[in-house]
């Protein structure tokens, strides 16, 4: 198989907080990889950085997309271009109806050809795939939809849109039985529709069930630290992540701070009243590198001050 | 027919809000000019069942009728100030009272229905609305009837077309009213004057549902006129949508009287170019448990300018009464102007008034998604514009007002907001 996304060395922040670190990744045409990790390992980091989103800063490395580097690239170019990631937490837009939204960026990818009579029927079938009601057309965007609808709606665009690669960030998350199946059957039906690539990210192997899984990344503290094949997705299952959180290098600095975010915090209340204790949380965390936990606190905060 | 006027009328205190704000804000009113030399011709047709088609007069006759209604129920109305109307000030140490307490007490006190009822512009554009209808379309509803009714205002060049419209709708009747103002056949640049003024009674337990769409090209100016006065249970839905046109001015006064009677109002508008949108909503709870919901809904682009102003009136007496008006406005360019006054007047315990506004520019947030989608920022804020054309495609209520959207869209965006042309519209299905 051809490559279709190839990350180089890649490093990405937000603001002054490094987050990834020296990321390779190659995502093959029509592969399933599945990203896995602990909270705050930067999985969705990994994503948006990928997407483009201007909240992170690439300061090394590079992100290639069918033979084009794209590192510099804007969100909108690289959605054209045929890259497409689905939210954990997709964003209500008042004043957009849903049909209004689906034609607008349909009309963006003109490769599709869905005009007129084309885009009204296979937003239908597609609807009709999902178990959508299409009244959900004149509503207003995610506006006061449930967390199953608004996963069926980032479904909608996915079968819709046909992306050469989709990123799909915990999309199983908050879904019941139902919900869940509908949205699997989904990317089933993206894979074979398309040939489509997919980078999923998840905590749990319920969504994978229904399709094989090419190769499995584990990533702590900004590292991709494990790559195999789908058995490392069943080995995740029944050992969790704690030999690869052991094995990792530390992060060099406190995670991102999003649903993804690492639990880095020294808690300088506990510190003082149990030593030893913050001794330890220190040296597993944030303040390794400073040497001595009290390093961080303030002169007046330190005991006997 | 001849000339209107011979020189400028200017309608001075139009929408005017009940209780005035600071002065120095000049938000409190505004000032409606009709151009001299505007032929009056009103292009306005009516389609309606013709045993609903009433008299002139009926109005009038009809509110006489439930002055008596009222008398009963409230044989001597208690103003404002607790005390009689004259021995108001005296009680406030003759200083306390704004002029416009002073007029609402002396209002309360007369108990007349007919002093009370309100159009939302102004009884100066009511009149001249009016006046230059010539005859008023009166529909009326008996027990029980239901009745549609669709009127079309055409923009003409040149001239000042309007309609006066009365319903009175009988006990447990149901009225669909849709108004259509639009000018699909004015020349290019064309300028002109439409208007309506309605005037609804709504009996008990009666629904009047009212829709009005305009539509109109560039050059035209518009007045929104309506006046409402419910009875016990009745409910009454408003729905507006103003896209078009130049100067328009929207006012609705709803005297909620009867006990349980309910308004709901919905509000949708575009500000596009320089246009300027004037929003004067007064609603008046004198029943009990009476409820009102307003709504609006806007999108201003371009170097558009909007006032709304927004009056929930708990007047004593209204024990469990609910107001709430919401509103949402996108600003999509830098240029535009956004006014709002929203004003809870409240003089009775044991009721609820609540406002809310979501106002500002597409958040990052939402910015972030469009363009993850292919959307580039200037075709993301274009969204915003093609959907309120879509929003009023769905909402059409005839094969007209869609057109007139569709053709709205073209001049504004370029292109049909039709799906397909050899396909029916949402709206004219």
């Amino acid at each position: 198989m051809g490559e279709l996304l190839k990350i180089r060395g890649l490093c990405a922040g937000a603001g002054d907080k490094p987050i990834l670190h020296d990321v390779d990744l190659t995502v093959g045409a029509g592969e399933t990889h599945v990203l896995m990790g602990p909270n705050g390992a930067g999985k969705s980091t990994l994503g948006q950085v990928i997407m483009g989103d201007p909240e992170y800063t690439v300061t090394a490395g590079s992100i290639g997309l069918a033979g084009e580097d794209i590192t510099e690239k804007a969100v909108d170019y690289r959605s054209r271009a045929g890259l497409f990631m689905s939210f954990q937490a997709p964003v209500e837009v008042p004043g957009v109806p849903l049909n209004s939204f689906l034609r607008a960026i349909v009309a963006q990818h003109e490769e599709l050809k869905l005009k007129g009579k084309r885009y009204k029927k296979r937003v239908a079938e597609i609807m009709q795939q999902l178990d959508m009601d299409e009244k959900y057309l004149n509503r207003e965007l995610n506006v006061g939809f449930s967390g199953g609808e608004k996963k069926k709606v980032e479904m909608l665009q996915l079968l819709l849109l046909q992306p050469k690669l989709a990123i799909l960030d915990e999309t199983d998350s908050g879904l019941d039985v139902d919900a869940l199946a509908i949205v699997s059957r989904a990317i089933s039906m993206y894979r074979e529709s398309c040939d489509g690539s997919l980078i999923i990210i998840t905590h749990q192997k319920r969504l994978l069930e229904h399709f094989d899984v090419d190769r499995t990344h584990i990533m702590v503290n900004g590292r991709l630290v494990e790559t195999g094949d789908a058995s490392l997705v069943d080995d995740i299952n029944e050992n969790g992540f704690e030999r690869f959180i052991k094995a990792a290098p530390a992060a060099s600095a406190p995670a991102e701070s999003e649903g993804d975010s690492a639990p880095a915090h020294f808690d300088v209340a506990a510190a003082l009243e149990h030593m030893e204790e913050a001794l330890a949380a220190a040296d597993a965390a944030a303040l390794k590198d400073t040497g001595h936990p009290l390093d961080a606190l303030s002169a007046d905060q330190k005991p006997g001050a | 027919m001849g000339d209107w006027v011979e020189k400028n009328t200017v309608l001075e205190g139009a929408n005017a809000m009940p209780a005035p704000t600071w002065h120095y804000l000049k938000m409190n009113d505004v000032s409606i000019e009709v151009p001299a030399s505007l032929r009056v011709e009103p292009a306005v047709a009516t389609a309606v069942s013709e045993q609903a088609v009433a008299p002139a007069g009926t109005f009038e006759y009809s509110l006489a009728m439930l002055q008596s209604w009222w008398d009963a129920r409230w044989p001597s109305r208690v103003p404002i100030s607790g005390a009689g109307a004259d021995d108001a000030e005296a009680a406030y140490g003759g200083t306390a009272q704004s002029a416009y307490q002073r007029n609402a007490d002396a209002l309360e006190a007369s108990q007349s229905l007919e002093a009370a009822f309100a159009t939302g512009v102004g009884a100066d554009a009511a009149g001249l609305l009016a006046q230059a209808a010539g005859d008023p379309i009166v529909i009326a509803s008996d027990e029980g009837q239901n009745v549609r009714a669709t009127v079309t205002v055409l923009g003409v060049a040149d001239a000042f077309s309007s309609a006066a419209i009365d319903v009175v709708a009988g006990m447990n009747s149901t009225v669909n009213l849709d108004i259509v103002v639009d000018s699909p056949e004015a020349p290019e640049n064309a300028a002109g004057f439409t208007g309506t003024t309605v005037r609804v009674l709504a009996g008990f337990g009666a629904k009047v549902n009212i829709r009005r769409m305009q539509t109109l090209d560039a050059g035209f100016d518009d007045i929104d006129d309506l006046g409402i006065l419910t009875t016990d249970g009745a409910r009454i839905t408003v729905s507006q949508t103003v896209l078009g046109g130049n100067r328009t001015f929207t006012g609705l006064a709803a005297d909620l009287r009867g006990d349980k009677s309910r308004l709901d109002i919905d509000l949708h508008y575009l500000g596009h170019g320089e246009q300027a949108h004037d929003f004067n909503y007064v609603v008046r709870h004198h029943g009990r448990e009476t409820e009102c919901d307003i709504q609006a809904n806007g999108v201003l682009a371009g170097k558009s300018r909007k006032t709304l102003r927004g009056t929930i009136d708990l007047i004593r007496g209204c024990k469990g009464a609910q107001g709430n008006e919401r509103e949402t406005v996108l600003l999509v360019d830098k240029g535009v102007q956004n006014r709002t006054v929203p004003v809870i007047l409240c003089n009775e315990d044991d009721v609820a008034g609540n406002h809310g506004a979501t106002i500002g520019h597409v958040n990052a947030e939402q910015l972030h998604y469009l363009r993850t989608r292919g959307l580039s920022e200037k075709q993301a804020e274009a969204l915003f514009l093609e959907s309120s054309f879509d929003f009023a495609l769905g909402a059409a209520p005839t094969e007209q007002a869609a057109a007139g959207v569709d053709r709205l869209a073209r001049a504004v965006l370029g292109r049909s907001v039709v799906l397909d042309e050899s396909e029916p519209t949402e709206g004219s299905r």
